[in-house]
């Protein structure tokens, strides 16, 4: 009795894993791409609540800080290749921008720029390693201030 | 046992359903009924002339239904291959559907904004350099378990 042909049967899951391994690709892809995630968090001393996204960030801004209250107001993640500058929008008509460096080994560095409008509040360079996170603060934002959380992958 | 009795059990011994004991009783009623005896004798003959008959019919039927079988047995393979080999085009038409999601993928991953939690995995930054045109910048280092801070202070403002 003819049997089915199981070449077609047995080439769908070689293609299928050959294409999850072009996806589990991707991020590895390269070490040349840094995601930059930055999240805007509004804290202020109105109320006592914290927002739960922020995950394992509130106790160290509790421990940091001394406003009672922090609020992700947005988070916006980009990948960015070596050299190009990935434009972040934040609140006040502010705004990131963010150009990876060239870098060794699992460190990324990153050239930070925060400005408000024509005005320059900040130029930074960081080093830091895959998966850090380093936090910048200060900026008023109605009655409590900005607080930037900014990790890089 | 009477004769209408013995003919109903005569002929249920010919279709060989008659008990064992029916049989024996059957047995003393035909030592002594010579009609009943005749009647039994004939229909025990009628069943094995039945089954040869049957038997001839079945060999003469034979090449005939030996052919029907093979024509059946080909119709029932011919649709099991026709269902088990569907075209070309419908065994492989998940892939271009396969890689046009692929690509998707790829193109929207960089893009793709994840809400998952702030987990770091490190606070191990250096701060190359840091400087202002409006603002005073302070850098705060609580410890390495702790993250570092720039912290902008804009004119009193903060």
């Amino acid at each position: 009795m003819p049997r089915p042909d199981p070449r077609g049967r047995a080439g769908a899951p070689a293609l299928f894993f050959l294409l999850l391994l072009l996806l589990a690709a991707v991020p590895s892809e390269a070490a040349d791409t840094v995601t930059v995630d930055v999240g805007a968090v509004y804290a202020s001393n109105e109320g006592t609540s914290i927002d739960p996204t922020l995950g394992m960030i509130r106790g160290k801004l509790r421990s940091m800080f001394n406003y009672t209250s922090y609020r992700m107001l947005d988070r916006k993640r980009r990948s960015l290749s070596v050299g190009e500058t990935g434009e972040f929008e934040l609140p006040d008509r502010r705004s990131m921008r963010a150009t990876p460096l060239p870098a060794r080994g699992d460190k990324v560095r990153l050239s930070i720029r925060i400005s408000e409008g024509p005005r320059n509040l900040l130029t930074t360079t960081l080093g830091l390693r895959r998966g850090g996170m380093v936090l910048v603060g200060g900026p008023p934002h109605q009655s409590g201030v900005l607080i930037l959380i900014i990790s890089a992958e | 046992m009477d004769c209408r009795t013995a003919l109903e059990k005569i002929e249920t011994k010919g279709d060989g359903l008659l008990p064992r004991e029916e049989a024996a009783e059957l047995a003393g009623h035909l030592a002594g009924c010579p009609a009943c005896a005749s009647e039994d004798a004939a229909i025990s003959a009628t069943g094995p002339a039945l089954r040869a008959l049957t038997g001839i019919r079945a060999m003469e039927m034979a090449p005939a239904l030996d052919a029907m079988w093979t024509r059946v047995r080909a119709g029932v393979e011919e649709g099991r291959e026709a269902r088990l080999r569907p075209s070309w085009i419908a065994r492989w038409a998940w892939i271009p559907a396969a890689v046009a999601l692929a690509v998707l993928a790829l193109l929207f991953y960089p893009a793709g904004t994840d809400r998952s939690p702030f987990h770091p995995s490190t606070f191990d930054v250096a701060v190359e350099d840091v400087e202002s045109d409006v603002a005073t910048v302070a850098l705060v280092d609580k410890g390495e378990d702790l993250p570092r801070v720039i912290w902008i202070i804009e004119d009193a403002k903060t």
